[in-house]
């Protein structure tokens, strides 16, 4: 591993290079089918479309790499949805406010999750399940059908492009970048270790209940900024707009090669693997497969990524 | 240390458990508190259910009576049997996603296929069927090591589309004879479905607590390294789980239809999250090698209650999903002492690789 000459080797081990080169494969049929994909507006929507799933599956990577699981983003996500579809502000003033408050909410649940699990010492499966039932409760109580609408700056502004440059694609950069900071910090180093191996991080005097407590919050964070942009996108609330992204987070997660067994992965891998998966479906559209089989093809698509990476990582622990 | 762990479930869990530093007392003694705190948690959560039966009546007084109880074992029997296989998998480690859509696939097999003159062949086939979408998933995480969360998931999506695509939206058909008496009829007064629940239930619980099959589970949840070396086929072992989850889930499918004559596509929807928390709230380790049938019962049966209790009160649908959520985190909470006993086997597990 510690052999510079192994760079394709290192760019494979990372996860997001596979899942790049996927979207790269997927890009290239969706062009070569819809000729009109490489036109700014068609690029900046697949871009929109796949952000929210994208900050999601980025918030709850850092769940997955200390080997747990978090359900609460599809209830975060609902309530945030509803709340700005309640509650609209106008203008940028406005935007900031339900932007403050989107990510408070998240953090908020985040912390109760992280409390129970990281000092309670609960299985987070357990706890989050509760908390997603319990936002996904309050959600529906704060809007008991689809309907509502949100504030129109925001719809507007979020999906707008700045120059050539979707606004959301800058969204997601700034995740990106604020997670390569986060990566350099203690922070980032111990989520790894603890990840790995939770015993020999606590032994070499890494705090591992304000590590697990910290990601949780940060996680809930970033699903509260995921109901964000999906409220910019669809305009509407609807109270379980959050249940169909449960599911889909963490097919976005594997397909980054962030693995399920903690430790190895990142948010970059996870954000590029979500917007695989939507440009799959996009794909598979443009085809004109019949809407019925999408699920099948979708699924099939997702078994055969995860096990040609396993085949990869097989490959290159045999090389190591 | 892996041959001990096959001899029996509980001794298993006392192995992890000896693990830790011996720091207190002898083994002989934390044996027993271990298994008395597991009991404990068990009879905690069948306590829950009969307090929670109480509040029902007192809320309603109406409520409560045999009546009652006896549509509740009715509408419990569906999630006891998914929960049971969901349970198995969870025991080795891995989660089945994929029930929902295998729910559905059996319903409607039985609705559109089989059909009202019903035929013990063609059952067999739908059930053959269910399981073998539980071998698919089994080949996938054993073979290919696609994370079972990942391989349950797209599994559960193909089969889904596949239901889709085949009825066109919208599957017709009726409920075989036999499948409307077992859950419509009575013998000696009491409902046919509730003297098969019960024997379902002492079987599961032998299947899991007594048998050969269910201990090597156990063994392979605790450490599947250590089960490899000790002998275990562990291949087939997560073949035969998986596939025997599928099986469930289809029964459970069939039993649906027996209950409402007819099949949906969304008719197994409502077992996913349920399933998960009937295993968690009866006190099984996600993580594999804890656990018992009987928490699980105590975990569906407790779900049920709440399920109708809670819909009985007349609160609009959100205040009921936050109750029922706050309940299920309460349940949760209850289990802390069994929490930590998990955490430290994990921790002797780890200090000894």
């Amino acid at each position: 591993m510690t052999k510079p000459s192994s760079y394709l080797t290192a760019l494979s081990r990372s996860g997001a290079g596979t899942a790049a080169l996927l979207y790269l494969v997927l890009f290239v049929a969706y062009a070569s089918v819809e000729r009109s994909a490489l036109s700014v507006s068609a690029f900046s929507d697949l871009i929109n479309n796949a952000s929210p799933l994208a900050i999601a599956a980025a918030g709850g990577t850092l769940i997955v790499l200390l080997r747990s699981f978090d359900l609460s983003v599809a209830g975060v996500i609902s309530l945030v949805n509803v709340i700005l579809a309640s509650y609209p502000l106008e203008d940028a003033t406005g935007a900031g406010i339900s932007l403050c408050l989107a990510l408070a909410i998240g953090a908020l649940v985040g912390l109760v999750n992280g409390v129970l699990v990281a000092y309670g010492g609960f299985q987070s499966i357990a706890v989050t399940l509760a908390t997603m039932i319990m936002t996904g409760g309050l959600a529906l109580v704060i809007l008991d059908a689809p309907g509502g609408s949100v504030a129109e700056w925001l719809s507007e502004t979020l999906t707008d492009t700045l120059g050539p440059v979707p606004i959301s694609g800058l969204v997601l950069l700034a995740v990106v970048i604020v997670w390569a900071v986060i990566r350099k910090t203690d922070f980032g180093v111990s989520l790894y270790a603890v990840g790995q191996d939770e015993h020999a991080a606590a032994l070499s005097g890494i705090k591992v209940q304000r590590t697990r407590c910290l990601a949780f919050v940060i996680a809930g964070a970033l699903y509260g900024l995921s109901g964000y942009m999906l409220s910019a996108q669809t305009a509407t609330g609807n109270p379980t707009a959050g249940n169909s992204l449960l599911l889909l987070t963490f097919a976005a997660i594997a397909l980054g090669g962030t693995s399920f067994r903690g430790g190895t992965g990142g948010l970059t891998g996870s954000i590029i693997g979500a917007a695989s998966l939507m440009l799959l479906q996009k794909l598979l559209f443009s085809i004109g497969v019949q809407s019925f089989y999408i699920g099948l093809l979708q699924g099939v698509v997702m078994i055969l990524a995860v096990s040609l990476m396993n085949v990869g990582e097989w490959f290159n622990v045999r090389k190591a | 240390m892996s041959s001990v762990q096959i001899k029996s479930p509980d001794s298993a869990q006392a192995d992890a458990v000896n693990d830790a530093p011996p720091d207190t007392a002898t083994a002989d003694t934390r044996k027993s508190s271990r298994l008395s705190r597991e009991t404990l948690n068990i009879a905690g959560v069948f306590l829950l259910c009969v307090l929670a039966m109480l509040a029902a009546r007192w809320i309603n007084p109406n409520a409560g009576g045999y009546q009652q109880l006896e549509t509740i074992l009715v509408l419990c029997s569906f999630l006891v049997v998914v929960a049971f296989g969901q349970g198995l998998v969870v025991l080795i480690g891995g989660l089945d996603l994929s029930i929902p859509s295998v729910i559905t696939l059996g319903g409607i097999l039985t609705a559109v296929w089989v059909g009202a003159d019903g035929g013990i062949v063609k059952t067999c086939a739908v059930l053959a069927a269910c399981a073998g979408v539980g071998v698919l998933n089994g080949l996938g995480i054993g073979i290919f090591k696609v994370p079972a969360f990942i391989m349950t998931l797209a599994m559960g999506i193909i089969v889904y589309s596949l239901c889709l695509g085949a009825t066109g939206g919208s599957p017709n058909g009726v409920s075989p004879k036999a499948l409307t008496w077992l859950m419509s009829g009575r013998t000696a007064g009491i409902p046919v479905i509730v003297i098969f629940t019960v024997i379902g239930a002492v079987i599961a619980y032998l299947v899991q607590s007594r048998t050969r099959f269910g201990i090597r589970l156990y063994a392979m949840g605790s450490n599947p390294t250590a089960a490899r070396f000790a002998g275990l086929h562990t291949l087939r072992l997560t073949l035969m789980t998986y596939a025997l989850c599928g099986l469930l889930a289809g029964v459970t499918g069939m039993l649906l239809v027996g209950y409402s004559n007819g099949a949906t596509l969304r008719m197994g929807e409502p077992y996913l999250l349920p399933s998960v928390a009937a295993v968690v709230i009866g006190g099984s380790a996600i993580s594999g090698g804890r656990g018992s049938f009987l928490g699980t019962l105590a975990g569906a049966l407790l779900l049920t209650i709440l399920d109708m209790i809670i819909s009985s009160l007349g609160f609009s649908q959100g205040w009921r999903t936050v109750i029922s959520g706050a309940i299920i985190l309460f349940a949760i909470l209850l289990q802390h002492e069994g929490a930590m006993d998990y955490l430290r086997s994990l921790k002797g597990r780890n200090s000894t690789t």
